[in-house]
């Protein structure tokens, strides 16, 4: 499936993992950001990720727990960068080019590089 | 299939079907009510066979942990109820297990309980760390038969087979007073929980992937989950039914595991016992291993971060971070002094709560062609998914007015 077709965002889209290119899961989709106008066509315009995306999806004292433990980040998903939907969206590119590895790559710099088989 | 994957498959299962609440149960069930719920371990391994099997199966086909579906199927609020409620129980059982852990080395080495809680738990995270997936898997679940000694000294104590056969049965024994029928209600909800543990599910589709299966391993998942889940459960039934014989009529209360090993002691005398607590071991550290990467699995496939033991440690840093950070804390709830026969209950009753959460996405999933195709739920995965989804919901009801009642599973 692919978003330039009809898309049922609730069931097909919202909350699916995501994996880059190289296979690497690099998060979920938190939100959707829509486009459109009255008489128009509605379209996604990108995936959102992170959790600043939690905000319009939970009540406002668990977002600010949330927002005060995770931070309020998101990450804009370009639909041109999403290769397929299916039980996963799986993107064309690498995490990194669309921002979406920084703190996973930040949380490596602190594990030791020893001992692991 | 190779057929010496699928033994070994097979082999660790049946190792790693054993934990600490398995181990407390089965024994003071077998002791107070002698044979009568070994159908409760029967019916409930039918039910872990059921739903294992899905879990296994979507792992392969859809490629999907149980945790990623939990958060599409039930959304971000109920999703993020569900995932604190599974991360707190599967806490308390890997509390339960570091906990049993310090015990049984305090029982083999003679060592303060609490000190050798913290070097078993060093050595079960130094073992994380170096070994990849499937040696952890195999290490743990190999070890941990020898377990096999308590079948072999049921056989050895010579039990009245036909009584122990009886147990199969779903029954009810006639002659309880109330408070006995609530207490035999609160053991047959333990065991249920017990088997059915929902991180269980969360290990076996996280440990379906991690060892990359595709749908030509469905015949491995089939014979892992009903061969390997049976021959492990005929274990805790054998531990049941040498309490029945051997601890019921002399009104011991198997209320530690020390008190269990004594079952393998009694035919085989210092060896049994010597085998009896290292199987132990194993069993219960393989438990905790399985309990913390859980509680990994689940926060990461949650949030959508890299996950997995077949990488290195640093290839899935938040991955790795999470499930340091669950062992220490889960050793931190037994340093606090806690009660380890306590934790166990606890972890029997948050689990129960939690399973119609944990199973009935999962069976959505399964049974979806969408996302199965031709490997979708079929009658019998239907049937008894929904049937167990139903007595789980039950159970779940009646655990914390069964606990109160019976202040914990006393009479």
């Amino acid at each position: 499936m692919k978003l330039t077709g009809s898309i049922k965002l609730v069931c097909q889209l919202l909350d699916l993992p995501i994996l880059d290119k190289d296979e690497r899961w690099c998060g979920i989709v938190d939100d959707v950001e829509l486009e459109g106008e009255p008489g128009k066509t509605t379209r996604v315009a990108a995936l959102l990720v992170g959790p600043g995306a939690y905000s319009g999806r939970m009540p406002k004292f668990a977002y600010r727990i949330v927002r005060a433990m995770a931070g309020n980040r998101i990450v804009r998903v370009p639909p041109a960068e999403i290769a397929d939907i299916g039980s996963a969206v799986r993107l064309k590119c690498t995490a990194q080019k669309v921002g979406l590895h920084r703190t996973e790559d930040r949380v490596r710099a602190w594990i030791p590089r020893w001992g692991a088989l | 299939m190779n057929p010496l994957e699928l033994t070994l498959g097979i082999m660790t299962a049946v190792g790693g079907f054993v934990d600490i609440s398995e181990l407390v149960f089965a024994a003071q069930a077998g002791s107070i009510f002698g044979y009568a719920l070994i159908w409760a371990f029967a019916f409930s391994t039918i039910g872990i066979m059921a739903f294992g099997e899905m879990a296994g199966r979507v792992a392969a086909v859809a490629n999907q942990p149980v945790f990623n579906l939990m958060r599409h199927r039930l959304g971000l609020k109920l999703g993020l109820v569900t995932l604190f409620a599974s991360l707190l129980s599967t806490l308390v059982t890997c509390a339960a297990e570091i906990g049993g852990l310090g015990l049984i080395l305090h029982y083999l080495t003679g060592a303060p309980y609490l000190l050798m809680s913290v070097v078993s738990t060093a050595v079960v995270m130094a073992s994380m760390w170096v070994l990849p997936f499937k040696w952890i898997e195999r290490v743990y679940g190999l070890l941990g038969l020898l377990m096999l000694v308590f079948a072999a000294a049921l056989v050895a104590i010579h039990p009245p087979w036909d009584k122990v056969l009886g147990g199969f049965v779903p029954q009810v024994p006639s002659s309880l007073s109330t408070k006995q029928l609530l207490q035999f209600g609160y053991f047959g909800v333990a065991i249920l929980s017990a088997v059915m543990f929902p991180y269980e599910a969360y290990f076996y589709s996280s440990g379906g992937m991690e060892e990359k299966w595709g749908p030509k391993d469905l015949l491995t998942n089939r014979v892992t989950t009903t061969v390997g889940f049976v021959l492990g459960s005929l274990l805790a039934i054998a531990i049941l039914a040498s309490s029945a014989q051997l601890f019921g009529p002399a009104l011991v209360g198997p209320e530690e595991p020390g008190t269990t090993a004594l079952e393998a002691a009694i035919p085989f005398g210092r060896a049994g016992l010597l085998i009896a607590l290292l199987g132990m071991l194993m069993a219960v550290a393989g438990a905790a291993v399985e309990t913390c990467m859980a509680n990994a699995y689940a926060i990461s496939q949650f949030f959508g971060w890299e996950w997995g033991r077949h990488k290195k440690p640093w290839d899935a840093p938040r991955f790795t971070i999470a499930w340091i950070a669950f062992m220490l804390l889960a050793l931190a709830i037994v340093l606090t002094g806690a009660d380890v026969m306590t934790l166990v209950e606890y972890a029997v009753l948050f689990s129960i709560i939690v399973l119609p959460l944990t199973y009935l996405p999962l069976m959505l999933l399964a049974g979806d062609k969408g996302y199965m195709g031709q490997y979708a739920n079929k009658w019998l995965a239907k049937g008894l998914g929904w049937t167990y989804f139903v007595i789980v919901c039950l159970a779940a009801a009646a655990a914390i007015p069964l606990y109160l009642l019976t202040s914990g599973g006393q009479a």
